[in-house]
């Protein structure tokens, strides 16, 4: 029963939690306002199934028992605190579910301590220690309050709390001592209360308004920024919105980003649970200063973020598909990008080329649109102009297609597959600029919406209603980012368009290959925009060709290193990306990749290049292979 | 005019161009240029002339950087761009009359000395014309040191005197030192343009631009005579004779009109050779065969 007192105290802890939640609470609306989307239903579901936590297996099932050890035996206590009469069935399933989690959340902080203790990493947080010492200690206390109560009350052995008997016959007959565990249990349990927001372990309430109010669809760095709205990137937390500073609140420091991101695996500067993590600093030394940080001058994130670790992410989205609360440290990279390029002008001197190309050209190789369709010269390919009949779908070549040498090989193998399926298609020829993708990456919206007005301008003038894309960042760009600017389009991709047609029977694959080979999923395909299967259809589809999987496939593909502008940008620190991932290959003993995107076939050819083998891996768009098989 | 005093004046003569990338038109008249075949920019060694400006004016802590140029605005956002690159201000001198180099550099001159300027940078010479003389002659007639095609530049504050690198012959540099005022013009390489941030390019289009008007335009004294197309050379093949079987004809028609050595090479022992030699120097009168 309750006394008085204990209610003091609850209140009191309650108070001291409170408090420290409202200063945090203060410091996040230094953020931007932006009308959130709410998805209670969506938090319910993530907090039972705990899907996405479980994606790493070992932590997932332990961090499954600690909530619910602590959440279940909570619930019943409390419960029990009311008198009154509860069928004797329910009370005994109540307390054998609660002994039974109870243990699962001692071997859960058990596995969570030995795993902190053992980890060297620098960045392991370090307030996480003491909240699990602070849980152990309770759970201990509860069975040890539980085998004192029933040393007391001896009535043999009872299934409803097997954990209990068998301590309660080691512990003496001492109503006091069981007073003495109880109250121990109990304040614990406030000391733990209170300590909530001091803690990493503000991620229970944090991390769960994160959930609740993420966002839906593909990662929010991949969404378009609107300049109108927008300020010019990320300057300090301030220009950061309430939302992206609440994700850093709910950052628990997990680490799964860094394991998944290819800048961190390849000993480059980036971590973006470091950035995170300086986010969060920052937010603090300000929560810290009180109400002096209006005349001191919030601290700057260059401070602390340098222009190495922004300029080393490949914007493959593994942090954002990796983390279990929905944080996106990647949009805060581009953030930090925008900034450091239209706030201050300071792109890394190598990529300042391409911007002028843009600018000038047009095209990311600064070649001109006048040369944009060469590569088609002579292969019958229809140019959409005003006096030109109508087209059924629009094959938007892009900046690759139209001057990469290795990739207009590509695109004219995609014609004669098109011709082949009997495909009613056009191209733009002049008319098409760059998509604005490479630009965008790097931080200058501007420039990019310049681009996309005057490709939508020509989407419009020739009623272009459906789009045939060859590279996934086109793809990306024209789906996700030009309906907010105004296109109507409807948009897909090579490897879904050449799939449908292998399903439709229009194209048959006739001659077998007989070869093993692997599939390599571009990040702007799988993790941006969920495009697994029509890989791997059309590679089943090809006669005798065997497809093995790599080890990181899908959601954990690992990139080649070269989105996000980095193909623009000097590779001189670390290791090289595209070598991790043709190691990969390598090992996974085949003899020809399949990948759908411009860069990730350069990326892949050098990197497997490098290695020197005997017998090279071949590398191929998803393209070549189909219309190798038709052949 | 103030020279040698106070903060450094610079003026950086921006040229607009029209580069030409292609010829993708089918008119003869035109050249065989399709109006996309163009595009309208600032010469990119005038853009390294105004980074080096700029370069230069940071390193001081103080001066200023005016942009000069001359003729009808064909590429005003290029230039605009320029002019966010952080310049001071841009001068514009009106001439609507084709003018020759001579004429150019006489209205750059009147306007260098009007805006008082201490160093004048302009580019090694255009991707459109590129006769590369416009620093030259504005040295001349600035009566001042000129120093051409410089990859990097310092210059000191104190004493004003400007140490310019250059590439010399055979791969080595020249350091080269004069004092302000001075005409320098500028290679590309070393010095990238920098980005001008999204604040500076919105001010940019805003900015106003100050014209300049000179009446009595200098005139020449080298004229364009002509300007005309470049006729397509026909290579000459000549037809291969048609006894010979076909690969050989194709062979011939690869190999072009490759002329065939006429030569005879001596052997046999030395007296033979020494025999022949002489044979072939009297044949050819080069010695007299009576002694």
């Amino acid at each position: 029963m309750l006394t008085a007192f204990d209610l003091l105290l609850i209140a009191g802890a309650i108070f001291i939690m409170g408090a420290g939640f409202r200063k945090r609470w203060a410091v996040l609306q230094l953020g931007r306002q932006e009308r959130p989307r709410r998805d209670l239903v969506g938090l319910i579901r993530y907090l039972f199934g705990q899907a996405r936590i479980l994606q790493n297996r070992k932590a997932g099932w332990a961090h499954l028992a600690v909530f619910f050890g602590f959440l279940i035996p909570l619930l019943v206590i409390i419960l029990a605190q009311f008198d009154f009469a509860m069928p004797a069935v329910i009370a005994f399933l109540l307390s054998l579910t609660a002994e039974l989690l109870g243990l699962a959340m001692l071997a859960g902080l058990i596995y969570f301590l030995l795993r902190r203790l053992g980890s060297n990493e620098p960045r392991a947080p370090q307030k996480t220690i003491l909240p699990v010492v602070v849980l152990l200690f309770m759970v201990v206390t509860g069975f040890l309050a539980e085998g004192a109560r029933l040393a007391i009350i001896p009535n043999g052995f009872s299934w409803s709390a097997p954990v209990g008997w068998l301590l309660s016959l080691t512990l003496p007959n001492a109503p006091l001592m069981m007073q003495l565990l109880i109250r121990l249990h109990f304040f614990t349990l406030l000391v733990f209360l209170a300590m909530l927001p001091f803690t990493f372990m503000r991620h229970l309430v944090a991390g769960s308004l994160n959930v609740y109010y993420r966002r839906s669809g593909s990662p929010r760095a991949v969404k378009l920024l609107l300049l109108e709205a927008e300020p010019t990137g990320a300057k300090s937390i301030k220009d950061f919105t309430w939302q992206q500073l609440l994700e850093a609140e709910a950052c628990v420091s997990c680490g799964r980003c860094d394991e998944h991101c290819p800048a961190y695996q390849a000993a480059k500067p980036l971590s973006p649970r470091k950035v995170m993590q300086d986010i969060l600093c920052q937010m603090e030394q300000i929560g810290a200063h009180g109400s002096k940080w209006s005349t001191e001058g919030v601290p700057l994130l260059e401070e602390a973020i340098s222009s190495e670790e922004i300029w080393s992410c490949t914007t493959c989205m593994a942090c954002v598909a990796h983390c279990p609360l929905y944080i996106e440290p990647l949009d805060k990279i581009a953030d930090l990008r925008r900034y450091k390029v239209m706030g201050q002008g300071r792109l890394p001197e190598e990529a300042r080329k391409m911007v002028r190309d843009l600018e000038l050209f047009r095209d990311v190789y600064g070649k001109g649109i006048s040369l944009r369709a060469d590569w088609a010269v002579n292969r019958q390919v229809p140019l959409i102009s005003d006096d030109s009949t109508k087209v059924d779908v629009l094959f938007w070549v892009g900046c690759a297609g139209a001057f990469h040498p290795r990739y207009q090989q590509t695109a004219r193998e995609l014609v004669k597959v098109l011709q082949a399926g009997s495909v009613n298609f056009g191209i733009l020829g002049k008319n098409e600029f760059c998509c604005g993708d490479p630009i965008h990456r790097l931080g200058d919206a501007s420039i990019f919406l310049e681009l996309a007005r005057e490709n939508i301008k020509q989407f419009n003038r020739h009623g272009v209603q459906r789009v045939l894309t060859l590279c996934p960042h086109c793809y990306n760009t024209l789906k996700n980012d030009y309906p907010r600017l105004g296109a109507v389009i409807e948009v897909e991709h090579a490897s879904q368009f050449v799939a449908r047609l292998i399903d439709e029977q229009r194209i048959q694959l006739k001659y077998p290959l007989e070869k093993t080979l692997t599939a390599h999923d571009p990040c702007y395909l799988g993790r941006a925009n969920q495009i697994y299967e029509p890989l791997r259809q059309i590679c089943r589809a090809v006669p005798r060709l065997i497809l093995k999987e790599l080890d990181r496939s899908r959601e954990s593909a690992f990139c080649c290193g070269g989105g996000g502008g980095r193909m623009w940008l000097h590779d001189g620190l670390g290791r090289r990306i595209n070598q991790l991932r043709a190691e990969e290959i390598s090992r996974a003993g085949v003899d020809m990749v399949a990948t759908a995107c411009p860069y990730c076939v350069t990326m892949l050819e050098d990197g497997i290049n490098s290695l020197a083998m005997e017998k090279q891996i071949k590398v191929f768009d998803i393209v070549e292979l189909v219309s190798r098989a038709m052949k | 005019m103030g020279y040698g005093m106070g903060p450094m004046r610079i003026i950086v003569c921006l040229k607009q161009i029209r580069y030409t990338y292609a010829r993708t038109g089918r008119d003869p008249r035109q050249s065989f240029l399709a109006p996309e075949d163009q595009i309208s920019r600032v010469n990119p060694y005038d853009e390294t002339a105004l980074e080096w400006a700029l370069r230069v004016r940071e390193r001081h802590g103080e001066g200023e950087v005016f942009i000069l140029t001359l003729g009808r605005l064909t590429a005003e956002t290029d230039l605009r761009r320029c002019l966010a690159m952080g310049a001071d201000g841009l001068y514009q001198i009106e001439s609507d009359a084709p003018l020759d180099t001579w004429a150019k550099s006489g209205l750059l001159a009147r306007a260098a000395k009007d805006l008082a300027a201490d160093l004048v940078l302009c580019g090694k010479n255009s991707l459109d014309t590129g006769n590369g003389q416009i620093g030259a002659y504005l040295a001349h007639r600035l009566q001042r040191p000129f120093i051409s095609a410089i990859t990097d530049l310092a210059i000191s504050k104190e004493d004003r005197k400007v140490r310019a690198q250059r590439k010399a012959n055979r791969g080595s540099r020249q350091v080269i030192e004069c004092r302000l005022p001075a005409i320098i013009s500028v290679e590309l390489g070393t010095a990238v343009p920098r980005m001008p941030s999204f604040a500076d390019k919105k001010d940019a289009l805003a900015a106003p631009i100050t014209k300049l008007r000179y009446e009595d335009a200098n005139h020449s004294r080298v004229t364009v005579r002509r300007v005309f197309p470049p006729r397509p050379r026909p290579k000459r093949i000549p037809t291969p004779p048609s006894h010979l079987a076909s690969f050989e004809r194709i062979g011939l028609l690869l190999g072009g009109s490759r002329v065939e050595k006429k030569g005879r090479l001596l052997e046999g022992s030395t007296e033979l050779q020494v025999e022949g030699i002489i044979s072939f120097l009297m044949k050819h009168g080069f010695i007299d065969s009576g002694r």
